[in-house]
């Protein structure tokens, strides 16, 4: 199809917020941190980043040459106070950005005491703030923040070996939220109220763990099935456990012009109105799904961990803020 | 002649010769007569010939029978459609690629006839000649879920792009189906197909803004579109009163049941604009927009941007008024909205609300949630054209928040006995279900 005009603007001009937000970021490392290499630029504002010796991929993209000469002796010495310091944390410090855990608070705080600690170092008060992000040399567009919304994981797949065989008519008959049928599923599927989650278990020992909306709770569920089967005679243990699919959903409360979102990202999207109503959006890095609808709702799919949804949807949310109603 | 290389078992001779009795070869020796070999049939597989059945009885390899009758088909709907053989050349290409596929080749022949339809439709779509998905069912007489599969499949099989479908290019096409023109039909109900595309383009492009497009299903709009377009091209008494169904059924045309939502939707688009016509003195309702849906589209982006003005005014003075009225919300109303935002039973959870004021689409401003808002702030409320399913958004069950988690917890052995069954339990159980495998049984 014909793209036209303004199509084609708001594409480019797409193009440009994702790069410029990487280039100037704010202030605070409370936000869902990215995992993207543009990243280690990023948050050069950030002594620790600095102090990673960045600064020379700083170089190319900006022009040091209004900062003060303190600087660069600021961020050799905080190398070493670094080094010595924060060996604990090393990832931390990593040029593909921030390591991520699963709670965020948690890195964002790290990152806040790896900043005051190479602060302390210095003797000599910096003149500059590395808290405050720096000019950005090519503002096309206006720096794009952080979305500010984070998805809810609503669905926990995950699979267990119990490690032993497994007489699954009996297991039917002894226990009271188990469900046989063998003619219809050669599983029983079994159910606890907390949290609420359902099990498929097999005969081989192995089982598929359904419906919790957070790892741990996943994990905690799958093992109360591994305790129940236990109690029930057989040796079960806990093996393997594995988490393989998450969902997530959330909404970016404005209304997206789907239309417009199949025609400039071709490749990634499928928008088939007479089939879904929804636009499907194949992202490559990470690898996911994403469900996009016009109400604004988005459901992220095919993730192994929670980071990814993170990534997937703050790689989304600058190109749907771009087919907005404007 | 001698066969070189055999003695001959009995006097150890090389001189042995061919001898055929009758049909059957023999290898004689000449020197003590003995028979050292003859042909024999039952041997052949195993020291004979190896030529395979389908060597020796095929000549050239022809292609399958279904094949050739799927080409058959694609070609058959290509002139029904009456498309170009460009088309139909490249709708051929594909279905043979796709047939030779597995996921194709030992279906049944209702899904090898449906992926000749999807192939003309692809083709069509890649051709810039677009026809809807719909159009295909129709033809096929199959049900649109079954053609999505196989459609999807076959997309999949083929790794090619996915052509969009624009409706305004496809109503067009849509709209020549309706024998609504002066030879089908009596006078005063007849318009001809040209005013009725242009009129009714129009109001699809308005649908279009006002959210009703996207998202949805393409047959019911276009009905509902042209529907709207016959009668407001001429809206008299008589039109205005003729209902969906027997505009269908003049014009030879299958309703659809979920035209008449869109009708009620576009006509509720019509009037939010229809209201900033300055000329008119009555208000704009539902029954009496039809007459002026010719004004309306032929100022729409006036009249839009009008509407926007005025629902950002009117929104604003809202505020203002509650806001002056009760002194008190104004301290209530960041405590109540914390809460609101809290309870939120959304699918997300927002770190920091955003304001997102754009000019011609405001969110509001952050005080409107407490205007009886209590369940999650519907921003589709609040704004002048939204998507319907945000309007009328379903209520969600609300699930208490689970207590933080960490996986390891301990596990209460009483919580594990709740789920087993008590020995007297699994007799009983054990009873009944031989008493009802016993009657079952007995029954059959």
């Amino acid at each position: 199809m014909i793209m036209d005009d303004l199509a084609l603007e708001r594409y480019f001009d797409d193009s440009i917020a994702n790069e410029s937000s990487y280039i100037g970021e704010e202030e605070l490392g409370l936000q869902s941190p990215q995992k993207q290499p543009h990243a280690s630029s990023s948050k050069a504002q950030n002594s620790s980043q600095l102090s990673n010796g960045t600064s020379g991929k700083l170089g190319d993209d900006l022009d040091l040459s209004f900062l003060p000469d303190d600087l660069n002796n600021q961020s050799s010495s905080s190398t070493a106070a670094a080094a010595t310091n924060q060996n604990a944390a090393p990832d931390a410090l990593d040029d593909s950005g921030i390591c991520l855990d699963n709670s965020l608070p948690d890195s964002g705080a790290t990152e806040l005491r790896q900043g005051t600690v190479d602060l302390g170092q210095e003797s000599r008060a910096s003149p500059f703030c590395p808290m405050t992000p720096m000019t950005p040399m090519t503002p096309m567009t206006p720096v794009t923040e952080k979305s500010g919304i984070i998805p809810q994981l609503q669905n926990i797949v995950s699979t267990i070996n119990l490690g032993c065989p497994l007489d699954l008519k009996f297991i039917a008959l002894q226990a009271r939220n188990a469900e046989y049928n063998p003619k219809r599923f050669a599983a029983v599927i079994m159910r606890i109220r907390e949290p609420r989650t359902t099990a498929l278990i097999f005969s081989s020992g192995k089982m598929v763990c359904t419906g919790a909306k957070s790892e741990e709770q996943s994990r905690l569920a799958a093992r109360k099935y591994a305790r129940v089967v236990q109690k029930l005679g057989f040796p079960a243990r806990f093996l393997d456990f594995k988490i393989q699919n998450m969902v997530a959903s959330c909404d970016v409360c404005f209304p997206i012009r789907l239309e417009g979102l199949v025609l400039t990202h071709q490749q990634f999207s499928s928008y088939e109105p007479e089939l879904f109503p929804g636009l499907i959006y194949r992202m490559v890095k990470p690898r996911i799904v994403l469900l996009i609808f016009v109400s604004g709702k988005v459901v992220l799919t095919g993730a192994k961990d929670r980071a990814e949804i993170y990534e997937a949807f703050e790689n989304i949310y600058p190109i749907l803020k771009g087919f907005r109603k404007q | 002649m001698s066969a070189a290389g055999l003695r001959c078992p009995g006097c150890g001779s090389s001189n042995i010769v061919d001898d055929d009795l009758y049909c059957q070869a023999q290898r004689v020796c000449v020197d003590c007569g003995s028979v050292v070999s003859e042909g024999s049939l039952a041997d052949d597989p195993i020291g004979g010939s190896d030529v395979s059945y389908s060597r020796t009885t095929a000549v050239t390899k022809k292609p399958c029978l279904n094949l050739i009758k799927g080409l058959e088909r694609v070609k058959e709907i290509c002139r029904i459609l009456r498309l170009s053989s460009e088309i139909e050349d490249l709708a051929l290409t594909y279905f043979r690629q796709a047939y030779v596929h597995e996921s194709f080749i030992n279906v049944s022949l209702q899904r090898k006839e449906l992926l000749a339809g999807c192939c003309v439709f692809v083709s069509c779509g890649q051709r810039d000649w677009p026809i809807t998905l719909g159009t295909i069912c129709c033809l096929l007489n199959a049900d649109q879920t079954l053609v999505g599969g196989v459609y999807q499949e076959m997309m999949k099989v083929l790794n090619i792009q996915a052509p969009f479908i624009n409706i305004t290019d496809v109503i067009e096409a849509h709209i020549q189906e309706y024998k609504i023109s002066a030879q089908h039909v009596p006078e005063e109900l007849a318009e001809e197909s040209e005013a009725l595309t242009k009129r009714a383009v129009a109001l699809v492009e308005l649908a279009a803004d006002s959210w009703i497009v996207t998202g949805r299903r393409l047959l019911p709009i276009m009905m509902a579109a042209t529907y709207l377009a016959w009668q407001s091209l001429n809206p008299n008494k008589h039109r205005i009163r003729f209902p969906l169904s027997k505009f269908c059924q003049v014009a030879q045309v299958q309703k659809r049941t979920t035209a008449t939502v869109r009708i009620t939707e576009l006509k509720q688009a019509l009037c939010k604009l229809g209201r900033e016509l300055p000329w008119i003195r009555e208000a704009v309702t539902e029954n009496n927009v039809v007459r002026l849906v010719e004004d309306i589209l032929d100022h729409r982006h006036t009249l839009l941007a009008r509407a926007l003005k005025n629902h950002e005014k009117a929104k604003q003075d809202d505020c203002t008024q509650t806001d002056s009225s009760n002194p008190l919300t104004g301290e209530v109303a960041p405590s109540q909205l914390s809460e609101s935002r809290d309870e939120t039973a959304n699918a997300s959870s927002r770190v920091q609300p955003c304001p997102q004021n754009s000019r011609e689409n405001p969110e509001g401003d952050v005080d409107d949630d407490h205007q009886g808002e209590d369940l999650e702030p519907n921003w589709g409320k609040r704004v002048l054209f939204a998507p319907p399913c945000v309007i009328h958004r379903k209520r969600r069950r609300v699930e208490q928040p689970v207590q933080n988690v960490t996986g390891d917890e301990e596990i209460s052995d009483s919580e594990i006995d709740s789920y087993i069954r008590t020995p007297q339990e699994v007799r009983d159980f054990t009873l009944m279900q031989n008493m009802v495998s016993v009657s079952d049984s007995g029954k059959a």
